[in-house]
Parts: structure tokens; sequence; C-alpha cells
């Protein structure tokens, strides 16, 4: 297998993938398929692909300024390429927001429902235009091969000068219009990030990576289909990009210093590590290989470079779109491995629409050998079976398609239901209780429960007759189990039923009849229930009933064990307080600590010596 | 009249009956934990709850119903709005669910239903369409102690600072809510300090939407200076270039 058609594999093998968690994420919603929360809004989708995509596609721009703005045509061969890329760029950016946002139907509001004073508002009508602009400066590209288009493609050449100062003109609002988007939050972005010139910094970041970009990808592609690069053309681009990154270190830093917060260069702390390394990588790494003449002219120096630079930038949009916020409790935000694949399924998408294109149409001024149209290529055979896989474009075309199928059932087994389904509750393990005078019931050990009167409500209600009343006796001969031995969790419901007990002494395989359903799939919907044979289970005074085998949560049972009779005496004795939250719930852990110590001491003092008098 | 609430932290009793007439006027189901709360009791279905503060103290939760509201400036389609009465309601049939306004808000209030296939932004209302027709909101209405009223914002704001002249001892000197971006609807009185709602920070007077007006201003000036600038560069250029050529095709035929 060629280059190519490895990368291909790959990049399918990640469609593949993202498909299953796509159909997740638009079933099940977004709690189900993110770590997103209620203190961390935003994630990943918006600061990588969203903020990085458009970053990403800063070439355009750039280059289309230099060559059709600044005539400087010796570098007309890249102009197609950069173009192409700020196009699928933002093709994938409006993708993706269509799975982060979560009524993603509802999107053309935007055009509707006017808000001019909101930073998305701009944000979004940029991405609308530019990519409609984009669309007509490519459409130039492919109209060549389809004789049918040459008016259309006569008219969008005439048109290309508006087409290319607008393009500019959007960019520029739009490059740093995601930086103001944070303008709004200044007590939840880091100081080392928030500036009110976040705006301009976002630009000038931007035009720094268009230019790593460009240079990047020539040298990516150049590799991939054994083309030669064009270091010589791209050599100007990275002394400029040595000058912008200049430019955005002291814009970058004279903002620290102007807001007094140059200290927080030196304290040391996570965020202040986080802003090192991303500066070295965005700017001071680049900055100062870039300055030796003899790594900007090698095509290895430029390459790598490129890739740093990137790398940089994209990890800044990163950091500011969500690495970088102080959270308010809300724990520490990692993406989980499903907003991860949905990221790299839509780059994978780009990467392979951009291969295509590239394949098909006229992008490079040498147009790639495609080796499957190569009547001469070798035929290829199956290293397993030696068996001949057909022409290559359909063996290419086999093997892609098993990646993708492949690649998605393995997304669909990795989904697993308690993420999906659970409606984002996890199991809570629920602590036994113990016995006493007075129960502190308090199963998620937050501080907060009941002080129950065990004792005296044993008295009132009757002495060891009502035992029964709450300890419902689920188990043979029980008196004393802990609740949480079969209300095991916090908030669940949970199987509290005994399946081998059940069918050992009834016969075992001969006694499924007993209880499920002839003639049916034997499950639980399908089973009686325990009061069916267990007819004294629940004395008849008990305020509970007890009908199924589910356990109900922990909650609940304590909720159903006191509710039921609470509410019978309040009726009784006229006091409708009896039934409200603060009538059991009205101290905290604190309080009965306070409580017992005083009493100890009380009886200390008052009660029988504790030391037995000298001298006996 | 500007609809407000003062709420006495020194007098609630934390019996959370605000939070269950929450529930019942506004019909929210019941809720339990869930991996994405944000830990503070305030859920898409909990629009009110009762956290501890400093010393034990019971500190009710809600939205402050700013007067420049962060979330209303933030969002792209105007879900959110500020009505005239005082309240921040929410239209759910705008919303397109970027949750930008729960990144914008300087109290992390608004919510998400995050389990839902189609989810919306939840948050307290004020009680709108109660206030509207003159009651006073649920909470206000059923609280015991009087801990939390409704009523008019000045009228309260004149009564916060006469509880505070009358005990100085008890009481911070400050009324939260009255200047904090630019002051909200939602006011507290306190004998502990109740930055920790913010997280320690201390918020200033200036409006928040201010901070992304000034970009957003500028935006028509930057895109004409911008096309201005690059056609006159380019009309130079091009003019530059012809004008060599005319040269270059007078002289060639001489030489």
């Amino acid at each position: 297998m060629d280059r190519v058609r490895k990368l291909k594999l790959v990049l399918w093998l990640g469609v593949g993938l993202a498909l299953s968690v796509a159909a997740a994420r638009f079933l099940f919603g977004l709690g189900a398929t993110t770590n997103l929360g209620d203190a961390n809004a935003w994630g990943l989708w918006i600061g990588f692909d969203v903020m990085g995509g458009v970053a990403l596609a800063a070439g355009g721009f750039i280059v289309t300024a230099v060559v059709y703005i600044f005539k400087l045509e010796r570098f007309h061969a890249i102009v197609r390429p950069a173009v192409l890329t700020a196009f699928l760029g933002y093709a994938a950016v409006a993708f993706s927001l269509l799975f982060d946002l979560g009524l993603p139907w509802n999107i053309w509001h935007m055009i509707v429902y006017w808000n001019p004073h909101s930073a998305l508002f701009e944000v979004g009508w940029c991405v609308m235009l530019y990519l409609t602009v984009l669309t007509l400066e490519f459409l130039p590209v492919p109209a060549e091969d389809f004789p049918r288009l040459a008016k259309v493609r006569a008219a969008l050449l005439r048109l290309r000068l508006p087409l290319v100062l607008a393009g500019i003109g959007l960019s520029t609002l739009h490059q740093s219009s995601l930086g103001s988007l944070f303008l709004i939050m200044p007590y939840r972005l880091h100081p080392l990030w928030y500036s009110p010139i976040l705006p301009l910094l976002f630009l000038v970041s931007a035009i720094a990576l268009g230019m790593m970009m460009v240079t990047f990808e020539s040298h990516f592609t150049a590799f991939l289909y054994r083309r030669k690069p064009e270091t010589d053309v791209l050599a100007p681009f990275a002394a400029a990009a040595r000058w912008v990154l200049l430019l955005y270190l002291a814009v970058r830093f004279s903002d620290l210093i102007v807001r007094g917060q140059a200290r927080r260069l030196i304290e040391p702390g996570v965020y202040t590590y986080l802003f090192w390394f991303e500066i070295c990588v965005l700017a001071l790494i680049p900055l100062v290989l870039l300055s030796i003449p003899r790594v900007r002219h090698s095509a290895q120096g430029q390459w790598s470079l490129a890739a740093i630079g990137v790398f940089g930038v994209v990890f800044n949009r990163i950091d500011t779109g969500g690495l970088a916020h102080l959270r308010a409790g809300g724990g520490f935000y990692v993406p989980s491995w499903t907003e991860i694949s949905i990221s790299l399924g839509i780059v994978s998408a780009a990467a392979l629409l951009f291969l295509f294109v590239m394949e098909r149409f006229h992008v490079w001024e040498q147009r790639p050998a495609d080796p499957n149209a190569d009547p001469l290529h070798a035929p290829e055979f199956d290293k397993v079976g030696t068996t001949w896989l057909g022409v290559p474009s359909v063996a290419s075309r086999t093997v892609y398609s098993l990646a993708v199928i492949v690649a998605a059932a393995a997304g669909f087994g990795f989904l697993t239901a308690e993420r999906a389904q659970s409606g984002g509750l996890e199991p809570v393990s629920v602590h036994r209780a113990r016995g006493g005078d007075v129960l502190w019931i308090d199963g998620n050990l937050d501080g907060f429960g009941v002080s129950f009167k065990h004792a005296e409500h044993m008295k009132r209600e009757g002495d060891k007759a009502s035992c029964v009343l709450c300890h419902h006796m689920n188990l043979p001969h029980d008196e004393n189990s802990a609740c949480a031995s079969c209300h095991r969790d916090m908030y669940q419901a949970v199987d509290g039923f005994r399946h081998d007990w059940h069918a050992s002494p009834s016969g075992a395989n001969i006694a499924c009849y007993q209880c499920h359903t002839r003639g049916q799939v034997r499950t639980a919907s399908n089973a009686i229930g325990c009061d069916h044979c267990h007819k004294n289970l629940v004395p008849a005074k008990a305020s509970i009933q007890i009908k199924t085998y589910r356990a109900v949560s922990y909650v609940d049972a304590m909720h159903r064990t006191c509710l039921g009779c609470h509410a019978k005496k309040a009726v009784e004795k006229n006091k409708p307080e009896m039934v409200r939250c603060g009538w059991c719930h009205k101290e905290s852990r604190e309080v009965i600590d306070a409580r017992d110590i005083d009493l100890r001491r009380r009886t200390a003092a008052g009660g029988s010596p504790v030391l037995p008098p000298a001298g006996q | 009249m500007r609809a407000a609430i003062l709420t006495d932290v020194t007098k609630c009793i934390g019996c959370e009956e605000c939070v269950v007439a929450c529930k019942k006027t506004n019909r929210l189901i019941a809720d339990v934990p869930r991996r994405w709360d944000a830990g503070d009791g305030l859920t898409s279905r909990n629009w009110t709850s009762v956290v501890t503060g400093p010393a034990q103290s019971h500190v009710r939760k809600q939205c402050r119903h700013c007067l420049e509201p962060a979330c209303a400036s933030a969002c792209p389609v105007g879900a959110m709005h500020k009505t005239e009465i005082g309240a921040v309601v929410y239209d759910a049939a705008k919303c397109m669910g970027c949750r930008y306004c729960m990144m914008a808000c300087p109290y992390g209030v608004p919510r998400y239903d995050w389990d839902a296939a189609v989810p919306y932004v939840r948050k307290c209302i004020l009680c709108y369409e109660r206030i509207r027709i003159g009651q006073q909101p649920a909470c206000t209405d059923v609280c015991p102690t009087k801990a939390t009223i409704f009523g008019d914002r000045d009228a309260l704001l004149a009564q916060a600072h006469q509880r505070i002249a009358q005990k100085p001892d008890l009481y911070w000197n400050k009324v939260w809510g009255e200047t904090e971006a630019h002051g909200s609807s939602v006011l507290y009185i306190s004998n502990v300090d109740l930055s920790f709602l913010t997280d320690g920070q201390a918020i200033p007077a200036d409006p928040l939407p201010q901070k992304t007006a000034a970009a957003m201003g500028a935006v028509p000036y930057t895109f004409c200076g911008v096309l201005a600038i690059m056609g006159t560069v380019n009309w130079v250029i091009e003019r530059r270039i012809k004008l060599q050529k005319e040269k270059a095709d007078g002289q060639s035929p001489e030489t």
C-alpha cells in the first residue's frame, strides 16, 4: 500500500467511528455523549472544532491577499490549495456546530432573529457569509473540467476582486470576533488569557497561523504524493511569519504588563505552566528557529516548524475555549472519547474531501498522479488469502468500506448503555445503618440527614410489636438487616431478587413456569410479583407495600417508610407540618455532634463521678 | 414598578419551602444528583436552592435578574430577554442551544437539560406569569420567616440599608446586588461574606454587555477600513504594473 492509501484507510476508520457516535449524540443528547456540564457548558467541540477550525482556515485570506491584492504572482501556485483548505475548514466548522448546538435544527434562527449586541451573532454571520464567498472563490477550479459551466466560470472570474476583498474583510472580522466571544466572561477566563484586546490577539495569531498552515499543507501533500514541495516559494512566508509572531509576542506581553498581570507569569501554578507551554509552541520556538536562514530555506525546517506553530495556535484556541477557564466547583473538564471521536471524524471527513478534490481537479500546478489510474500498476494480492483484490480502484473501495463498517461497529460496541441511557445517574453506594436510640440516617454522607429517634418511635408504636411496621421482613426470619443490603444505591432502584435461591428449592429448570408465563421468553416483565407467594411478607398494618423484586433506591425507601405513616398521623392529629420536609430534615451533622458533646459534658458534671474518689 | 427580591441571610432557617414552592409553581419534576451538576443544587429542574455558606449560614441561590443581563446580551438570537417589570425571561421557541448564556453569566446560573435529546436552557424567571398579574413569586409567598421578600427594587434597597443601619454589628455593610455588574433585581444582606457565590471574586460595577460593545461597535468601521485599504493598495499596485508595462512597451521599439 502506498502512503495515500494508508492515510485514507486511517481517515475512513475515523469517519466510521464518528458515525455510530453521532447516532448516539442525536438519540440520547449531549449529556450521554459528552463530559460537558452546568459548570462547563463549552468543551472540545467549541475549542477545537470551531475555534481551531476557523484559525486553520486563515491561510485562505492571507494567500488571496498576497496574490490578488498585492499582485505577487510568484505565489500563485499555492492559492488554490489555500482557498480549498479555507473552504473545507469553514464547512467543517459549520458541520461540527450541528453537533454542539443543543437544537441544531434551529440554526437558521440566526438569520431570522437578530441580536446585534451578541459576539456570537457576528461569528455566525461571518461563517455564513465567508462560506458563501469561499464557495464562489473556489468554484472556478472544478468548473474547469465541465465545459458547460464555462459561462459561470467566466462570470465568477470577473467577480474575483470583489470576492477576494469581501473575503479579507470577513476574515478579519471573523478571526477577531472569536476573541470577542470571551470579552463578556472576565470572571471565567484566567487573567493570563483574558484581555480587552483579545480580538486583536486572535487576528494577529491567525495571520501567523495562516502562513504556517499553507507551508505545512504544501509539504504534507508533497510527501504524500511524492511531489516536489514549493520550498523556495514558501521561504518568504516563513520569513514573514517570523515578524508576525514577533508582533504577537510584543502585543501579548505588553498587554499583560499594562493590565498589571505580569506578576502572574512567574507565580507557580497550573495556569502559569499552561501559559508558558502555549507561548513556547505558539511563538517562541518557531520564532527562534525561523530566524536561522538555513532552517528557513530547508524543507524539513519549514515543515516541522509549521507543524509546531499550527499546533501552538490551535492549542491557544483550546486554552481560551475551555482549558484556561476558572470553574466554580465544577471539577476539571476532560473530553470524553465520544467527543474526541466526533472531532476526529469531522477532521477525517474534511481531509478525505481535500484529497478527493486534489486528485480529481486542478488544485496544484502538477496534478498528483493517481496510482489507481495507472495501467501499469502492479496487481495487488490479499496477504492472507493470496486472492487478487480486483483492479486497484475497486480494491481500495473494498478496503475503505470495510474500514468504515468495522470502525462504526467498534464505536457501537464501545458505547455502553450505562453512559448513553443512564440520564447522568451514576451508582452511589449506601452505607450500612447502625442501631441505637437515635439513628443518624445520612446515606450520602453530606452532613445533612435525619436524626431518627428510634427508641421513641418504638415506644409510641407498641414496643416489640412495632418492628414489622418498618422492618418489612423481606428476607426470611430477618429482623435487623441493614437497609443498605438491598437498597444499595442512593438514587437508583436495584435488583433485590435472588434468582438462584428461588429456582433451586422449587426444582431448578422444571420450576420456570411457576413464576414465568409459559410460551414466552422468560424475562422479569412476565414474572409474577413477590406478594403472589409471600402473602405475609408485609403485615397489614405496615405503611409500605412490596409487590415486585425491585429494591427501590435508598432515598425512596427511607421516604416511603416514614411518609406513609406520617401522612396518616398528620390527618389524625391535624398536624399538616408532619409531612413537610423540615419536620424531619432539620439538623446537620455539626449540630448533632455539638449537642452530643454538650450532653456528655453535662452528664460528667452533674451525674456520677467519672473516676472513683481517691483513697478507695 | 421594578420587581425585586430581597433575601436576608440572617433570617433564613434553611427549610427549603421556597424550593418546594418553586418546583410546584413551575411544574418541575423531581430531581436526583447527576454527573453534570455544578454541585450547588441548581439544575434544570431546580431553579432555586439553599446552599450552606460560611458559619453554617443558609444562602438561597437563584437567578439574579441583572439590570444589564450578560445572558440577554450574549444570546445570538435574543432568546433571553429582560422584561420591563424586571424579570429576565427565556423564549424556548427562539433558542438554538449554543449555551453562550451559560458561559456569559457572571454567577453561572443558567442550567441545561443535558439528559434530553431536545434540550433547553432553564433558570428562575422570577415567576413572570405571577408577577405580571400582580401576585408575588411563589418563593417569597411561602417563606415562613420572611427571609426572602418581594417588592419594588428601590423600596427594598432602602429597607436593606435601614436594616443594616439598625444592626450594624450583625450585618456586613454591603447590599449584594446593589452595584455588581450594574446591579441586579435580586438583593442580599448578610452576616457572612457572600463572595463565595462568585468563587471569591469581587464583581465590579461596570455592566458586562459593555465589554463586548466596543468590539461590536468597531465591526462596520473595521470592515469598511480593511476594504478601503486593500482596495487602494490593489489600485496603486495595478496602476504601477500598468505604467511599467506601458513604459516597457514604449521603449522596446526604440532600443
